[in-house]
This record gives structure tokens, sequence and C-alpha cells, in this order.
């Protein structure tokens, strides 16, 4: 999905101004930051799980094709029907297509960043569809008519004083004590009929099973079982990169992935769906639907520079423990997927000259690379995505030129020393309390940052005088 | 082409076209599930059904924990929960024969949930003593929504079937014919989704009571509709 088309610099900038948006975000990074760190003391044989988390995703991307045809083979023998789908529009197409097959006007959706990803919702809307969002963070965000900001907690833009609005205007029968139980209470009497009223669900897997042909989703509200059971129809749409070869390596993964993503040991749901109703089963749908997507992951598959990216599980710890994301929140990304794992993914959905931006939208400190549960080296992704950018010229020419100036300066050693000699008098004369806040020329820059104040003298100065000493 | 076959031939090509033999990869596959205990947490020393029920009340899953000695007295134990928590006398039971043949005695039961049942029995198949969570799987007699729709669930499981780890369960059903849905169940259902704090009761239970039976039940939930074939 896009963004209207403003500026990553202008996003930002926005979210930047924006209070209660600082104060929302840390609430919730937060306590996952915490959480997880916890959950690692208790876990200590996590970087070892990790290494072999890693490499089972490697095995299963080095033999993908064995894998998704194995995965097939059993999800037909299973009575499941299986969709391929190589772009987003061919996806969501196929998707629409299976609800008016079912003559559907009610759908009930459970979260999934696929879905978002392959514009779902923009879709069943168009299609003049009922679409009912079961997670409650997904419903906020329904009700506030905007996009996730976050892949866990999508509505974690929103403050409770917000939700509490929202869900005044929107229930039927409103809580009354501005609670978060109440409020959650509101939501369950709200959705529980629309749950078993719908004609089709829609949700998303965290992991495809080869050898069962089963899909596997990790939740805590229940909603998602609530939303997959009544109905007739249950469609799941998937990447093709979430295949396991077995249930015990879905396990494993698992480990990894709810400890990164919320600091728990295990979701308090873990639901395997293998086809539809089998024979005296007492419910569970008549038809059950896999679409397979590709949209970009065989094009990061031929890359070398992206084909590490495919391990991941859509966890979210990088952003909650990205200093940028935290400054700026989701919305500011533009695409589907936020935070760092969103830098390197938008320009394989959107083009990099559209998403370029996101790429220099970090400082290097590494902490991505460091807390992911199947150690993509994120950092190294992105640089390889600056280098494209600046290969492909597609930085501006303000940049080219700065660059050019600073390339002619440094590597002539006397200029490149009178030229910090000056600057660092300059900055000096601007500097209070020893931090820079504002300096001509510098506006949008120290808008809302500050740097430290050089030392007197450059470290080159010193090292000639000590050199002179000796 | 269709759809299928330039996937696959965009996955192929970005392998270098090399041909995979599947049963090196099934090797590889097997060689990554070795020394687990490498790569999991370490359970408590003593008896699995302590470390099962020491994780079932831990913080981490809050829920609560009782064992009865046989499975006739789980009536009495159940009434003695919603004494407890001063509910009606009313119960929907899964609708599994080893629930319906116990003497309920004064309490009124109902074959089945419905939507605003409050308080919902249930038997599990399995216990994971490393996560606290309990297995389940649909069929003739487990509905999957009785487990979901019920304000207070209370569920039994036998002692004999507390696996230790996850990897326990999936080794126990390998080979089987998977039912639709296998429910792994941890706990009341809960949301952080307003501001990162912990609610419970979301749109599933809000309570969840574990009631560990020690002697061995006789008949089975859906004893014969597992049938090996289904993996390959």
């Amino acid at each position: 999905m896009q963004e209207a088309p403003v500026s990553f610099k202008l996003r930002a900038d926005r979210a930047l101004a924006d209070p209660t948006l600082k104060i929302a975000i840390d609430r919730t990074t937060g306590t996952a930051e915490r959480k997880r760190a916890v959950a690692m003391t208790q876990f200590p044989q996590f970087e070892a799980a990790r290494e072999r988390g890693k490499r089972i995703k490697n095995h299963v991307i080095a033999n993908l094709d064995h894998y998704l045809l194995e995965f097939e083979r059993n999800a037909i023998a299973s009575g499941a029907k299986v969709h391929w789908a190589s772009t987003a529009e061919e996806a969501s197409q196929i998707v629409v297509a299976l609800c008016k097959q079912a003559n559907a006007k009610r759908v009930t959706r459970v979260k999934s960043m696929l879905g978002e990803e392959i514009g779902l919702p923009h879709a069943l809307d168009e299609a003049g569809i009922e679409r009912v969002e079961t997670d409650l963070a997904e419903h906020i965000v329904q009700l506030g008519g905007d996009r996730p900001s976050h892949i866990v907690w999508p509505s974690m833009h929103r403050t409770r004083e917000q939700v509490s609005e929202m869900f005044k205007r929107a229930h039927r029968v409103p809580h009354q004590e501005e609670t978060i139980e109440a409020m959650v209470a509101s939501a369950r009497r709200e959705l529980r009929d629309k749950f078993l009223s719908a004609d089709v669900s829609i949700s998303g897997a965290n992991f495809l099973i080869a050898d069962t042909g089963a899909t596997c989703t990790v939740t805590n509200e229940g909603n998602a079982e609530l939303t997959t059971t009544p109905p007739r129809v249950h469609i799941v749409t998937a990447g093709i990169e979430k295949l396991v070869p077995s249930t015990e390596h879905a396990f494993l993964m698992l480990r990894l992935l709810v400890r990164s993503a919320t600091g728990a040991d295990v979701t308090q749901y873990t639901t395997f769906h293998c086809g539809p109703k089998q024979a005296g089963d007492r419910d569970g749908p008549e038809e059950f639907h896999i679409v397979l997507v590709d949209n970009g992951r065989t094009r990061m598959l031929a890359d070398p520079a992206l084909k590490e990216m495919l391990r991941c599980l859509r966890c979210g710890a990088c952003m909650n423990h990205c200093v940028v994301f935290r400054q700026l929140g989701g919305h500011v990304y533009g695409g589907t997927y936020p935070g760092p794992m969103g830098a390197v993914l938008t320009p394989v959905f959107d083009g990099l000259e559209q998403s370029r931006d996101l790429a220099h939208a970090c400082t290097m400190n590494g902490k991505c690379q460091e807390v992911c549960p199947v150690a993509i080296p994120i950092p190294t992704l992105l640089r390889g995505w600056r280098d494209r950018s600046w290969r492909e010229g597609l930085e501006p020419a303000a940049a080219r030129f700065g660059l050019g100036i600073h390339t002619f300066v440094a590597s002539r050693p006397r200029l490149y020393r009178l030229g910090t000699a000056i600057a660092i008098k300059v900055m000096r004369l601007f500097s209070r309390g020893g931090l820079v806040r504002g300096m001509p020329g510098l506006g949008a820059w120290t808008k809302y940052r500050e740097f430290p104040a050089p030392a007197k003298r450059s470290f080159m100065a010193m090292y000639k005088d000590s050199e002179g000493k000796r | 082409m269709s759809a299928r076959e330039t996937i696959l031939n965009a996955v192929r090509a970005g392998l270098d076209s090399r041909k995979v033999d599947a049963e090196a990869a099934r090797r590889e596959a097997d060689a990554l599930l070795q020394d687990l205990d490498a790569i999991r947490p370490k359970l408590p020393a003593g008896a699995l059904v302590d470390a099962f029920i020491a994780r079932v009340t831990s913080p981490k899953v809050a829920a609560t924990a009782e064992r009865i000695k046989d499975i006739t007295e789980l009536p009495a134990a159940v009434r003695r929960y919603l004494d407890a928590h001063d509910l009606p006398p009313h119960v929907a039971l899964q609708p599994a024969a080893v629930l319906e043949d116990l003497d309920w005695v004064a309490l009124e039961t109902r074959d089945g949930v419905k939507p605003d049942d409050v308080v919902g029995i249930g038997i599990a198949r399995w216990g994971i003593a490393e996560t606290g969570s309990l297995v389940f799987h649909s069929g003739p007699e487990t509905p999957i929504l009785a487990n979901f729709l019920p304000l207070h669930h209370i569920v039994m499981v036998r002692e004999r079937s507390i696996l230790a780890f996850l990897d326990d369960y999936a080794v126990a059903v390998a080979g089987q014919r998977p039912p639709r849905n296998v429910n792994l169940i941890t706990g009341a259902s809960g949301t952080t989704d307003i501001e990162g704090s912990l609610v419970l009761g979301a749109h599933g239970p809000a309570h969840l009571h574990v009631v560990i039976v020690e002697n061995d039940i006789h008949g089975d939930i859906d004893a014969d509709k597992s049938t090996p074939g289904a993996s390959s």
C-alpha cells in the first residue's frame, strides 16, 4: 500500500512534532524491550537456539522448491485448496474472488502482515464486502481509518484516551469506566456476534508445515480461532518463505519468535490449521483455501544482497530496539513493514526510488541485528540499498554535490585540516554547556537534535603535538 | 504460464537451478533437530507433574491448578471453583463421553457451548510442562469453539499425558493424520494492544483453571480418529 506522496522527511517532521505519538511509542516499545530482556536472562540457550533457527531457515530457503511442493501435496491431501500468486494484486484478486464465490456479505479478518502487504483491506472494501477486523489493535486501526504502525502492536500510535473516544463513538454498548479493562470488554461485546455471523474468514500464517500441509498461527486474544471456526470458508494467505520442514522445526522457531516479539515464552494460543472440517467434526469451515504469495520473494532469493532477509520471522524486535523507530513510529516508513525490517523490505515492494530514504534513516548502531532471532545482518542489507541507490543515481543532486566537495577536501590533507580548524572555532562559538543546539545553516538538523561541542583542537593537531614532545 | 509455474521456476532460478535431492534434504532437516537440550530451556528437577503445575500457576501463565485423584472427583472440584468465584451452578460440557458420563449431581450441565456461556468444562489430550500449555485436537468430541466462548474455562488433563517439552508433542503425533485444528492453549486470552498493558479476557476466556487427574481414565476422547499416512 502506498502512502500519499508526502516525502519521508516531511512525514518524519510531522511525527517528531507530535507530542502524544512519542508517549504512545515509548509506552509500548519500552515494555517490549524490558520484557524481552527478562526473557533472555531466563533462556540462556538463546544464542545456540538462534544459530539453529538461522540454519533451519537457511535450509528451507536452499530447498524452497522442494518444500513448496511437499507442502502443496500434503495440504491438498488434507482437503485444502492451494492457490499461487506472483504479485500482491494477484493475491488480493484471488481472495476477493473466493469471497464473491462464497457470496460473502461479511468477512472477518485475523491480523496478518501479509494481508496488509497485498492490500487486502483495501481490495475487500473496494469489492463492497463488509470487513470486520477482529484483532483488537486492527479494530482500533479500522475505527481510526488509518494504517498499522507496528507489526505486533498495529495501534501503538494511539493513546488510551484516543481509543476510548473511538470506542464510545462506534460501539453499540460502549464502556462507562475509563479503564483499559473496560475498553477491552467493550470491544469483546461489540465483536462477538460478528465472529459468529461471518461468511468467510481470512487469516495469515506464522509457519507453513511442509510434512503435514498445516498452517500455524500464534495469537494471544483468542480472536483468531473465534474468527476462523464458524464461517463456511476459511482463507489463509502466506508468503512462500514461511515454510518449515515439520511441526518439530516449527516449535524450535516458535521459541525464538515469541520471546523476541513480546518477551513471553509462548503465546496464549498456538493453532495448527489442517484442511477443512473433517467427518464427525462439530465445527470448522467447509472450505479451506491457502494462497501462497511470492510478491518479490523470489527476487530476494536471487539477490545475494537480500536473500538473508527471507529468514525474517516478523517478530518486530528490530523496531522495538531501533533508536530511529522509537523517535518516529511506524507510519513514517510509508510501507507495510516499518522499522529496520521495513527499511530492507519496502524498496523490494515499492521500488528503491520511492523509498531510498529509509536506508538512510539508520544510525548503523547494529542493535537490530543483535536482537534478531535469526541473526539477519540488517545494517549490512541497508548499506546494500544505500550503495545501490548511489550507483543508480537516485541520491539527490545536493547530496551528490556535498559528497563531491567532501571527497575533494578530504583527499587534500592541508585543506582538510584548515577546514576542520575553522569548523571547530565556529561550532564552539555556538555551543552552550558543551552542546550545540542550534547554528546558522544547521537549523533543520538541530531542530530535534543536539550534538556535543567539538574538542578545542582536532585529533590530528593533538597527535602532532604529542609526537613533537617525544 | 500459471503463477505456480512462474513462482517455482523463479525459485529454481534463484537457487541456480540446482536439483534438490529429497533424501538429502530430509537428512539435513533431521540433523537440525539433534541435541535439543542445547537449544531449549531446562525444566526444574523433580516430577513432570510438579513442573507442569508450577508453570501453569506461574505469573507467566497466570492460571490456577489443582490435582484430584480420580475423575469421579471432577464434579466436586468444579463445584468448589464455582463457589469460590460466586458463579451460578450452570456449566457447559465439552461433548466428550468421559465428561458426560460423570455424575454431576446438583450441577446443571449442558452439552455444547453457547456464545454467552459463563463456565465451560473441557478435557485436554496433553499438557506440556515446558510452557504450561494444554493441547486439544478438534474432533467429534472436541468442538474448537468450546475452548474460546466461555468466560471461565475449566480443563481436565490426565497426569500420564503430561509431556516435558513442545517437541515431545510433535514426536507423539508424528506420522498421524493431523486433526483440522490443533490448539495449544497457554493461560487465559489476553491482549496488550492498548498501550502495551496486559488485560485478560480479550476475546476468549478470562480465567483458566486446570485440573490434573492422577488415576488413569477409562475411555479416550475421539480415540479412533488418528490414522497414519498424512506425512510424506
